[in-house]
């Protein structure tokens, strides 16, 4: 565990791997650097907000650190460590729940008054809430894709699946929330025009 | 081929939604601009989930992490050699060759007859000696013999 975190910077990921291999902790300080925020968000999203993202994401990185040689490519850093979240999370969800996005404040109930726009706050509640209700497989589908940018090629990597089932998936989960919407649509989108959209 | 491409359009719709920007991209060579209302829709299912929370990593996680690799032992990794292979000797075919000559030496020594001497006599010769006579084979002598023992 040594070395100037700077020197580190420049470096492509299969450097950072090997010199994490060697026990630099700065070397994979930066690779922590470039993929922290994307792990947490996909075991965010995959917990439905969930108070053990943050462990999830820390045991996709402690298990590369204990063995960064398991890596084969380097170009698959970022997926590799996707895969390892995401089943992390999914695991997890198997088990007795905790506080998630089921237990935040209910939003004002959009039925009373339909057409009545909803500020951001609230329509981001409702879609987080009704993305976390989505089947698991979906649920991760469209996180992949669509919150992490990822290609569908690199999305069935990560997924261990075929492009052709992330399509599917993907057009179920938004069928899905589509139907799951239909009651706020119209608040929804009048919230939608009126910030801007 | 139009309802084939109305078909993939409306595949792309619904699992990438109206943006082309997430279209594989092939498929966004193929289609130009759809005004369609499949298409409308598609967009304010993406202007929708545009709106999701984007959850923010929390202050000093990755302080944390850090710290807690610190506290985690390296695994000692043993990388693993595949043995190598010895290239093939003289000596390859060495156990075999004492067996084959022994196999040939008792061939030999069987067909010459040279030590019949050490064999065993046969335990058949001494029984046949003794059991029926030659000029009795079929038996019919004894069982006179045993027909008198009966009746009296």
């Amino acid at each position: 565990m040594t070395s100037d975190s700077s020197v580190f910077r420049e470096m492509t990921d299969g450097g950072l791997l090997q010199a994490a291999a060697a026990r630099d902790a700065a070397a994979f300080a930066e690779i922590v650097s470039r993929y922290y925020q994307p792990v947490y968000r996909l075991a965010w999203r995959m917990t439905a907000g969930g108070s053990d993202c943050e462990d999830i994401a820390q045991e996709a990185f402690v298990k590369l650190w204990q063995n960064p040689a398991q890596l084969r490519e380097a170009g698959a850093l970022k997926g590799w460590l996707m895969r390892v979240a995401s089943n992390a999370a999914i695991d997890r969800g198997r088990k007795p729940k905790h506080r998630d996005i089921d237990t935040a404040p209910e939003i004002s109930d959009p039925e009373a008054s339909p057409a009545a726009p909803l500020d951001r706050a609230q329509a981001a509640r409702l879609i987080d809430r009704r993305i976390s209700k989505l089947p698991e497989r979906q649920r991760l589908a469209l996180s992949l894709v669509y919150f992490e940018g990822l290609s569908n090629i690199d999305a069935a990597e990560v997924m261990g699946t075929s492009v052709e089932a992330v399509e599917s998936l993907l057009a179920r989960a938004r069928g899905s929330l589509k139907d799951s919407l239909s009651g706020e649509w119209r608040a929804l989108l009048a919230g939608v025009t009126e910030t801007g959209r | 081929m139009e309802n084939s491409m109305d078909k993939r359009l409306s595949q792309l719709l619904e699992s990438y939604g109206a943006d082309r920007g997430r279209w594989p991209e092939a498929d966004r060579k193929l289609f130009l601009e759809s005004g369609s209302a499949t298409a409308a829709e598609a967009r304010a299912l993406d202007w929708l989930l545009a709106m999701a929370s984007a959850p923010a990593v929390p202050n000093g996680a990755l302080a944390r992490l850090m710290d807690r690799l610190g506290d985690e032992p390296g695994a000692r990794i043993i990388p693993f050699r595949p043995a190598t292979r010895r290239p093939a000797g003289y000596f390859r075919y060495a156990a075999a060759l004492p067996l084959a000559a022994s196999l040939a030496l008792g061939i030999y020594l069987g067909a010459q007859g040279s030590l019949d001497f050490i064999l065993p006599a046969p335990l058949t010769e001494g029984v046949a000696a003794i059991d029926d006579a030659p000029d009795d084979l079929g038996g019919v002598g004894e069982a006179d013999a045993y027909a008198a023992e009966s009746l009296t």
